[in-house]
Order: structure tokens, then sequence, then C-alpha cells
């Protein structure tokens, strides 16, 4: 009895963190370039007579509308018989994915926080967000629907701890919506030519995505010191033996530096965007900078 | 074994191991220390960087020596070096040990016992077994069991426990002992160590350099002796028998060789251990023997229990005494079935005081008494003397006895025949009563003692009066028996010389029925005349034998009973020496303790003659062969640990940071506790050099602030206009600060306040207890959120039930006469404790309203008003004040007002 007890605390913890994290932002509505076409309902106007809340246009009675559907103040004004029709509102779909891979846990020290961990927390506050805005959203590679409402929270919670379909450092291809948004979370440090084989994958079914990678500060700044052997954390990864770490460090940092443009070049012949995160700053302004990311105009 | 100069190696073959140093070198060379292991993503990244090999370090120079110092530590321990090592053993069979452990060898017993643990130590190494001897002979209960071969190490257990024995030392039997092993174990020929206390036995009509060749002859055929002796110069002193003339005790010392002038401190005890007396002796040179004469007070020699030499550390340097040396203990004889008195009107209690100072006071029957050492048999108003009883006090008079009686109704009843031979003088039947109701005359005082009188000198105490006495007979001798004479010349104090002792007669009581005597401290004098007459007579000689009560040990030291030590009959005891059944100290029972003294009846001791040729002499003392392994081990753990730390910090291991981290908040906390420390005793001395009001502190900054203003203000106004002159008032926090400073507590309750915690909630509790008053006050007009609050509280402070102040309370009136209690507002109720409900001291512990009293008191610096009262004016903050006034007058002064407000009824009761 006290094993669930626990866990429904630590969920709650950690989503109570994510959404204080999301306290201070508006709901968040995808900016919508061309919502998907399911017949799943949202916020996003069709601009066509559907299923929806806003008003769209009167039109003549025509037979076989339902009477429910006669708007009576309207048809009192003149002879033909008027229906009120609303506007068709379509919800975007918004696929989340966090890699889950071992190099994640990495820590540089007790105090910090895991990039696991962090992950995580950007990605249920962007799913606090995405709710309030009423979008639909699922977690990539777990094989669930789109859903939305608060109940998702809990549900990407228990996804996320039980590391739900995202062992492999970079998301598995599988079939998707047009049109659907992505946002990954991840340290992308495998090679780049990997991540361009997804990416391109996803681009041309039409869809958009952001990158977030989350790197603790050990793996920017490389702040240690004499003989070191590093070991990888990964399958198929061999152990490095430096002699004096502080020689190599600037060379390090060029070398990440590289790395990290080879990503953005990948991004941007797609369309994509990444954005890069270190653990030990706080996580409002990238989660600002995916609101932006998200909810800005088309072309824009 | 291998030498090397003052240096031996006991195992020098492991030295062969310094062989090895030169592969650890070349292991520890290719061997780098580890390096730290970082799991880290990005290593790919690294790898692209680092594209060579990874040569192995070099280990650094300084950690290959500490590694090959640690191995050489190892490899020389292993050896065993020791410095200035003896001689190996001779010859190949065991060692034989023969230890003379008798008292003589308790003066250095320390180096017999490490020469001991040496020879074990030695046996060990060389693989010998170890036959042990010692020539005290043991005590006869103790099942003797033949010598054997032992393992060294059994014997170093041995020699751990082995201590001297309190008596001498019989080596015939042990030489006997060994000579018994030899024969029966055919062993080959060992070596021979005699560990001597350096005196000559004695035999009957032989030399003693005679009986010491014999024993060496009797070593040698077991192996080359070697003889460890200090020579004769650490021979004992010992004390001789003691001899008790004219008041003082003459205690003879005896050494056995002349060693010129040295000087000795004896040291006299009592019965509690306290040293009675300290002097010096000193031998002048040539002399074998001195005297010293220890004098002693009466009364100081009464409690002797033992003389020793100090610092000697041996039994025959102690002397242990018993009743037989004590002077005259007097008896007081308790009346068979007597009428129950008070204790502190016994007639025993007034002699018993009148006696101590000088005299060792014993009670019991007659019959028990006689059976001890006594001088003087006290005999109170007891009425009839049995007739068994009789006549062993007359027997026991003709010995020498001295009885003293006193006189009473019971004496004044009963005829002469009854106490036949037990009175100096024929009494009349009944008694005068001089000075009372009934008679004219005055309580008569005493005549000046003549010249024959023992009491001749005493000087005659003016109010010493007699209202009653028993009167002689007159004859012709009675003006020679009396020895001391009321003013009328009726004798007070008879006496007559019976055999070698004296009966006496007190005409009065030993208490102050008849006669204020007793009292004075002239009673006191005469006592200790009568005393002094006496000479004491010893106990009848036959009863149960006497058991061990306390023995003492080789070093003299004495300890509860020895079991090894049988009891001896009362007969026998003075012919009685100590030997290993019966070891020196007390024996009896509870009725008489006698003392065995080692030195009663013991031969001059004679120092060991020249030893034959052939037979090694060394000393206790030039036995130092220092073991350095011990050393070595420790240097080795040493640098072990040096190196393990050195590793660490190679590796990067050792969380340098964190150490200091750690060891800097240590210092933070000590110092803090400190700092806690000091402010507990500022607070204490603070608050117990004056006389303060104290408040509460609330937790709300503008509630505690009144408080705090509110008190100021009233202290001000009782320093203006009352005796009470109190400090400025003191914030309180009843979980941290001690609050038994103060009388009053000001206890203004916030809405939604609780107790932090169970603990305060008990201290809270003790101190209402240990006399507090606490003045809740909920600050609003009753029923609001603070009322709530007060609730709750007072299920935690388990507070008494609270009646509405009656009008007749001291609190009305303790200063100022009031009706009510208002505060900043008024019209509400005050309630408090139940009278009676606690004894202190009439002061009601808790005191509850809601008037917002602080407010009301409250002043700025400039001494104006802070609030407004409700609904106002001057008067209701006067009134205010007055309660003040009333109430801290109320907690100072406790139930003294309470019997002022009674005051008028007292008097009226009285009838001024």
């Amino acid at each position: 009895m006290r094993e669930p007890i626990q866990i429904n605390r630590k969920r709650s913890d950690s989503q109570h963190k994510a959404e204080s994290v999301a306290a201070g932002f508006p709901a968040l509505l995808v900016a919508a370039e061309r919502v998907a076409s399911t017949v799943s309902q949202g916020v996003h106007g069709r601009r066509r007579v559907g299923q929806g809340e806003t008003f769209w246009q009167f039109r003549r009675y025509e037979y076989g509308d339902s009477v429910q559907q006669i708007d009576w103040r309207q048809s009192a004004k003149s002879t033909p018989v008027y229906v009120r029709e609303t506007e068709w509102e379509a919800a975007q779909s918004v696929w989340l994915w966090r890699d889950g891979s071992a190099s994640m846990d990495f820590q540089s020290s007790e105090k910090s926080t895991s990039k696991r961990e962090r992950a995580s927390l950007l990605l249920l506050a962007l799913a606090s967000l995405l709710v309030r805005g009423g979008e639909r959203m699922a977690l990539l590679g777990t094989g669930m629907l789109p859903a939305t409402g608060r109940a998702v929270l809990p549900q990407f919670w228990s996804m996320l701890e039980a590391n739900a379909g995202a062992a492999n450092s970079l998301p598995q291809v599988e079939t998707l919506p047009r049109y659907a948004r992505m946002v990954w979370f991840g340290d992308f440090l495998s090679r780049p030519e990997e991540l361009d084989k997804v990416v391109r994958t996803y681009a041309n079914l039409g869809i958009k995505g952001h990158l977030v990678q989350v790197l603790d500060s050990a793996e920017e700044l490389l702040p240690y010191d004499g003989r070191i052997l590093f070991g990888g954390v990964e399958s198929g990864e061999g152990d490095v033996l430096v002699r004096r770490v502080e020689e190599l460090r600037g060379a390090y940092q060029q070398e990440l530096a590289r790395h990290n443009d080879a990503l953005k070049a990948i991004v941007r012949r797609y369309g994509w965007s990444l954005t890069t995160h270190r653990t030990d700053h706080a996580p409002e302004p990238v989660l600002l900078a995916l609101f932006v990311l998200l909810s800005e105009a088309v072309g824009g | 074994m291998l030498s090397l100069g003052a240096l031996t190696f006991a195992y020098p073959a492991a030295l062969f191991g310094f062989a090895v140093l030169a592969v650890i070198w070349w292991f520890l060379r290719l061997t780098p220390p580890a390096p730290l292991r970082v799991a880290f993503p990005p290593v790919r990244l690294l790898a692209n960087l680092i594209q060579q090999e990874e040569s192995p370090a070099r280990t650094p120079l300084w950690l290959l020596l500490l590694r090959l110092a640690l191995a050489s530590a190892i490899i020389l321990s292993v050896a065993h070096p020791l410095l200035d090592a003896h001689a190996p053993l001779q010859n190949q069979g065991p060692v034989y040990i023969l230890l003379d452990d008798d008292w003589v060898a308790a003066t250095d017993w320390d180096k017999r016992r490490s020469s001991l643990l040496r020879l074990a130590d030695q046996a060990e190494r060389e693989n010998r077994s170890v036959v042990f001897a010692t020539t005290a002979p043991r005590p006869s209960s103790v099942r003797a069991e033949p010598l054997s071969l032992l393992s060294a190490a059994d014997a170093r257990k041995l020699f751990g426990a082995i201590q001297p024995k309190p008596w001498p030392s019989n080596r015939q039997a042990a030489l006997d002992q060994l000579s018994a092993l030899s024969a029966r174990t055919a062993a080959t020929a060992g070596t021979v160590f005699w560990l001597t206390n350096g005196v000559a036995e004695q035999e009957q009509d032989e030399d003693p350099s005679a009986v010491t060749a014999k024993t060496i002859s009797a070593l040698q055929k077991l192996g080359p002796v070697t003889v460890l002796t200090d020579g004769s110069l650490r021979l004992p002193v010992t004390l001789g028998e003691p001899v008790y003339e004219n008041g003082s005790l003459t205690l003879t010392l005896r050494r056995s060789v002349d060693q010129g002038s040295v000087g000795y401190f004896l040291r006299a005890f009592g019965e509690d251990g306290q040293v009675l007396v300290r002097r010096s002796v000193v031998f002048e040179a040539g002399d074998l023997e001195t005297e010293a004469a220890l004098r002693l007070p009466s009364e100081q020699f009464n409690r002797l229990t033992r003389v020793d030499i100090e610092a000697a550390g041996h039994v025959g340097a102690v002397l242990l005494f018993d009743e037989r040396w004590r002077r005259r203990p007097v008896g007081l004889a308790t009346a068979g079935a007597g009428v129950p008195v008070q204790p502190l009107l016994r007639e025993h209690h007034y002699l018993a005081r009148a006696l101590e100072p000088f005299t060792e006071v014993r009670e019991g029957s007659v019959e028990d008494l006689l059976k001890r050492e006594m001088a003087i048999l006290a005999l109170t108003d007891s009425g009839v003397i049995s007739t068994r009883d009789r006549n062993d006090l007359q027997g026991w008079i003709a010995k020498g006895g001295v009885l003293l009686r006193f006189a009473g109704p019971n004496l004044a009843q009963s005829g002469n025949q009854e106490n036949g031979g037990l009175l100096p003088v024929r009494l009349r039947a009944g008694d005068r009563e001089i000075g009372g109701a009934m008679s004219w005359g005055k309580p008569a005082t005493l005549a000046p003692f003549g010249e024959e009188s023992p009491f001749y000198g005493l000087p005659i105490a003016k109010d010493v009066t007699v209202r009653r006495q028993v009167l002689a007979s007159p004859s012709l001798d009675l003006a020679e028996k009396t020895w001391a004479r009321l003013s009328d010349g009726t004798p007070l104090v008879t006496a007559e010389r019976q055999g070698n002792g004296w009966s006496i007669l007190f005409h009065t009581t030993a208490n102050a029925e008849w006669s204020n005597l007793a009292l004075s401290g002239m009673f006191v004098d005469m006592l200790r005349r009568i005393v002094g007459l006496s000479q004491g007579v010893s106990g009848s000689g036959d009863g149960p034998p006497l058991v061990a009560i306390e023995t003492l040990d080789g070093f003299g030291v004495a300890s509860d009973g020895n079991v090894d030590a049988q009891s001896i009959a009362q007969k026998d005891f003075e012919k009685t020496r100590v030997s290993a059944d019966h070891p020196p100290g007390v024996y009896g029972d509870s009725g008489s303790r006698r003392v065995l003294n080692l030195s009663v009846g013991a031969d001059q001791l004679t120092p060991l003659s020249a030893l034959p040729v052939g037979v090694d002499q060394i000393s206790y003392e030039a036995q130092t062969e220092r073991d350095l392994r011990p050393w070595l081990l420790l240097a080795a753990l040493v640098l072990f640990i040096i190196d393990s730390i050195a590793s660490l910090a190679l590796r990067g291991l050792l969380p340098m940071r964190r150490a200091i981290a750690g060891l800097v908040w240590v210092l933070v906390l000590a110092g803090s506790a400190g700092h806690t420390a000091k402010a507990n005793e500022d607070f204490a001395r603070a608050n117990s050099l004056q006389t303060r009001l104290a408040y509460v502190i609330s937790g709300d900054e503008q509630v505690d602030e009144t408080s705090k203003r509110g008190l100021t203000g009233l202290s001000g106004i009782l320093h203006d206009r009352t005796a009470a002159e109190l400090g400025s008032p003191q914030a309180v926090d009843p979980g941290v600060d001690d609050l038994s400073f103060f009388p009053l507590l000001y206890w203004p309750i916030v809405p939604g306040y609780r107790l932090p915690n169970d603990l305060t909630a008990q201290r809270v509790i003790q101190y209402l207890q240990g006399g507090g008053t606490i003045l809740f006050d909920t600050r609003d007009r009753s029923g609001g959120a603070s009322a709530l609050a007060l609730r709750e509280l007072a299920f935690g402070l388990d507070l008494p039930p609270l009646v509405p102040v009656p009008r007749d309370h001291v609190l009305t009136r303790s200063f100022y006469l009031l009706d009510d209690f208002p505060g900043r507002w008024m019209g509400d109720g005050v309630w408090i404790e139940k009278a009676g409900e606690r004894v202190n001291d009439g002061v009601a512990s808790v005191i509850s309203g809601s008037h917002d009293w602080a407010a009301a008191w409250a002043v700025d610096d400039a001494q104006r008003p802070l609030y407004p009262v409700v609904p106002g004016g001057e008067r209701q903050r006067e009134l205010a004040y007055r309660f003040g006034v009333n109430l801290v007058m109320y907690t100072l002064t406790g139930n003294y007002k309470s019997d002022q407000v009674h005051l008028p009824a007292i008097l009226e009761r009285i009838g001024q």
C-alpha cells in the first residue's frame, strides 16, 4: 500500500514543479500553420462551417436540418427561416519527446539536477502550457493518441518515469498525421548524420519541430584537472584517458561548438529550430523561447 | 641470533626479505597509480581530440621511496631487532625459575615481575619450556600441585598474576619440588634463574651461609645458576612488637644492614583510615635498631588501628592494633526490661555523650560486656541485677574492673541485699528530696573536693544543683569512701576499693532528672578522672575460634578476609605466628577482634652471604633489553596511512574541499555552542541580580513592542509609588529561556498562537508549579480568536480551573482598593485560579483577562501614554495602573498581603 502513495506524491511534486515553472506564462496557443486534418475539435478556426463555439454565418433553412439548429430570433426578423452555423474549430497536435538514454542521467555534482530530470521538467511545463491552450498532444514513440485536458499531465509523467519509448538518443521514425508539431528534448550528442536522418524523415511529412538541447555545465566547460579516465555511458563508446585535462579544455569547447554548429545547420535546413539549455540555468528562459517559437505566426 | 654491536636480530633469516625490495622497486616503477574515472556523455567529442595512445605514467619518486620504506619496516620487524639483548640461554633444557615470593620481596616487586616477564620473553624466543617454583609455602587449604613444564606463554600469564605472600618463605620445600620434577621428567640440563629476596634462610643450629650454599648446590644440579639479587641494601626495614608505657607507644624499627644514617617516617592510622600522627625516625650510623615513641592523646590512641613505615611497601612494616591496645573502654550496661524512655532523655545518652570525647563506649548486656576488654562498667539506675550478673561483676571488680553506678528511683526502692557487694556504702531506703515543692530548703550545691578525692583540683561549677539523692547509712568509714559531697556534707559520690577494682556510686541520676550535674562540664571532668583511675581487664579467654576478618597482603594492603586463612582458637591466639594458614590481619567476630602481626616473634633478617664460585650474579636493574619490533610496526602503520592518503590524493579521490568544509563546520558549531552557554549565563546573571517583570514573546512584533513598553510603564509607576524597584522588563521565550527568575509573566495571546512543542509546555507547567504567576491577556473583548487560542493553550498547559475574581480577593486590596480591573478596555471579567487550589503561598498561579493591560500601561520614551483607553478618561488609565501595582504586589508578597486582609479579624480574635 505504501508504494503507490509514494509514487503519487513524487508525481504531484514533479507536476507541481512543472506547473509552477509554467505559471508565469499565458495559455499557449500553438500557431497552426496548417492545422492537421483531424476531426478533433480545438481552438484553431478552420474558416469553414463545422463544430465549434464561434458564430460563423446564418443560412436559409434547408430540408434535413435539425429544427434545433433554427435561430428563431433571426428568423423572426424576415420571412425565411434561418439556421445558425458555427465555425469548425480544430486542434493542433503537438508531439513531445524526451531522450531517455543513459547519457541523460549525467549530473556533474550531487547538487545539480540531472539532464533527464530537467528535460522532463521542461516537457511537463510545456505540456501544462499546451493544456491551457486546449491543444492536443502526445508523447512520441509511446503509441498514445493525442489528447488534451489536465488528465494528460499525470499520464505523461508516468510515461516519462517509465522511460517509455525513449531508450534511444534519437526518436524512432513513426507514422504521424501531417502537419503536426514536434518538440524534442535531449542532449543530441550523437553523430549529426544520425540526427539528420531522423529529422529529414519527419520534415518530409510536413512536420515542423523544435529541438531543445539540454546539457550539463560540466559537458560544456570540462571543469576537470589532472589525469582522468573519461568513460562512455552508452553502449559502443569506449573510454578515453586524458593525461592533463586542463590542457584539453579549450580544444574541447571548440569541438563542442563545432558539433552544435553542425546540429544547427541540419535543423535550419528543414526549417526546424534548436535551443540550447544548461541544467544549472533556470528553466524559464528556455520555456519562454519555446513559447515564442510555438506561438509565432506563420512565416515568422 | 645475529648481533651487530648493540643491535641483535632474533630472526636474522627474515633479513633476506630485503632482496625482495628490488622486485618491489621494479614493480612499482611500472605500475602508475590508477586514474580517476569519470562517466562523461560527450566522450565521443573527447575521443576525436585524442588520437595517440596514453603512455603509462611513472610512479612519482617520493611515493616509490615511501613504499620501499614501508616494506623495509615490515621486513625489519619480522627480523625482530633487539637493543642491548642479553646473553642467550645456556644448554637446551627447560628454564628453571625459582622466585622468592615472600613478604621480603614485596619491596621491589615490580622489578621482579619485569625480570620474570623478560625471562619469559627470552624463553619464548629460544623456544624453551619454563619451570616455575616459588618459595613461599601455600596455605594448607590450597591443593599443592606438583610442578610442571610450562610453555613460555602460560608462564607469562602466571607471572602477570603472581603476588608476594605476606608470610616467610621456605626454600627447602621449593627445592624438593624442583628436584622431584627433574627426576620425574628426566629433562636435559637447563638453565636456572634464582630471583632472590636477598635474605638468607635460617635453619636450626646451622649457619645461614651453609644453608645458602646447600640451596645453590641443589640448584646447580639442574643447570648453571644465575642469581638475581639487589644486594643487601634493599632489604626491608621492619617494625618490631610495640610496647605501651606511660601513655606513649614505643615502636622498634629494625634493619639488617648498616646503611649509615637513614630517616623514615612512621604513620599511625585511625579507624577510618585517617592519619593520626606522622613522625620521623632516624637510624644513626652503626645502629641496626632504633626506637620511636608515639605519644598520642588517649582519645586518639583509642582509635589507633594501624602503624606503618611510610612508603615501605611491604607487610613487615605494618603493625595492626586491636582492643588490647585500647585504653580503658567503658561499657554501658543496658537494663534488662526498662520502661521505654525517649532516647534523648535516657541516662545512657548523657553518659555516652560525656564519655565519647576521650574513650570508647560500648553498650550491651552485662554478660556481653564482661566478655570483652573493659575498664569501666557503668550501670545506670537499672534496678535489679540478676544473681549471675552480680557474681560475675564481683569477680570482675576483684580483677581490677571499675563499676560505676548511678542512683535513681529504682535504686532508692531496692534494698541493700539485692545490691550486696556492688555498692560502696550501705544506703538508707528511699531518697531525699532537697528543695522541692514540699521542702523548705533549696537545691543543694557541691562542696569543694577533698584532697583525698580523685576529683581534687576540679573547679566546682556554681550552677550545679542536686534536687534529689539517695542517702548513705552513716558508718565509720563513710568519710573515707566519700569522693564528693554536697554543701550540706551528704555524700554525692562514694567509692570502695574491692580487690583490684573499684565500686563507685553517684548518689544521683546520670540524667537531668534529679540533678543538673549531668548537664555540666564538670560531669565530663569527673568521669575523665574515674576513667583515668581504671586499668582495664581483658576478656575471658574462651569462645568460638577467631576467623580472619581482614587480612594484609604482601604489600601491607588490607583486604577482606582471605578465604584460605584458617581460623585460630582463642586460647592459642597468643602463641600463633604468621604462616601460610594464618596471614597477618584482623581475626575475630563481631564481639572481639584480635590482630596477628607479622613482626611478632619474627627474627632479624640475615642478608644473603657471598655466593659460591661458579654462580652468575646479576642485578634486577641491569636487565634492560629493548624490543624494537613494536616501534617498527608502528612506523609501518604510519607509513601505510600516509601512503593510502597519498594514493587517494593522486587519484583525486580525496574530498579535500569537503573535509575542510566539515572541519570549519565543526569549529563553527563548537563556537556557537560556547556562545549559547555564555548567553544562558548572561541571561541568568542579569535576571537573578535584579527582579524584573517578564513578557512572553508572542511572535507579533507590535504586540511584543506594546508588552515591552507596557511593562516599562508599569515598572516606572511601581518605582514611583511603591517600594518595589524593578529592572527593565525582559522578553522571554518559554521554550528557550529559564523562567524561574520571574515572579510574574505577562503573556499576551495573539490569534492562532500555539505552543511550539511539548517541552515548552512542560517548562511552563514547571514554572507554575514552582511558584510563578502568569497573567494571560487575550487583548480583545472576550470571545475572539485570541480567546480560542488561549483555550487551546490552556489544554496544553493543564491549567487549574478559574473563577471570576471574588470581590474580597487579595488582588482587590493588596495595594490599592479596587473594584474592577480595567486595562485598555474595561467591563469584562478577570478570571483567577480558585483560592486554595494550589499551595503556592496563597498566590494564584494563573490570572486571565482580556483588557489589554499592556496597551494601557504602555508609555513612549517621553513617558506619555501610547494608546487611548476605551471608553476613556485618565481615571481608567489610573485604575489600569493601580491594577498593575496590585498585581505585582500580590505576586511579590504572597500571603503576607492576604494575612493583612485578615488582620482585623485576627486582632479581634486575640482580643486586643
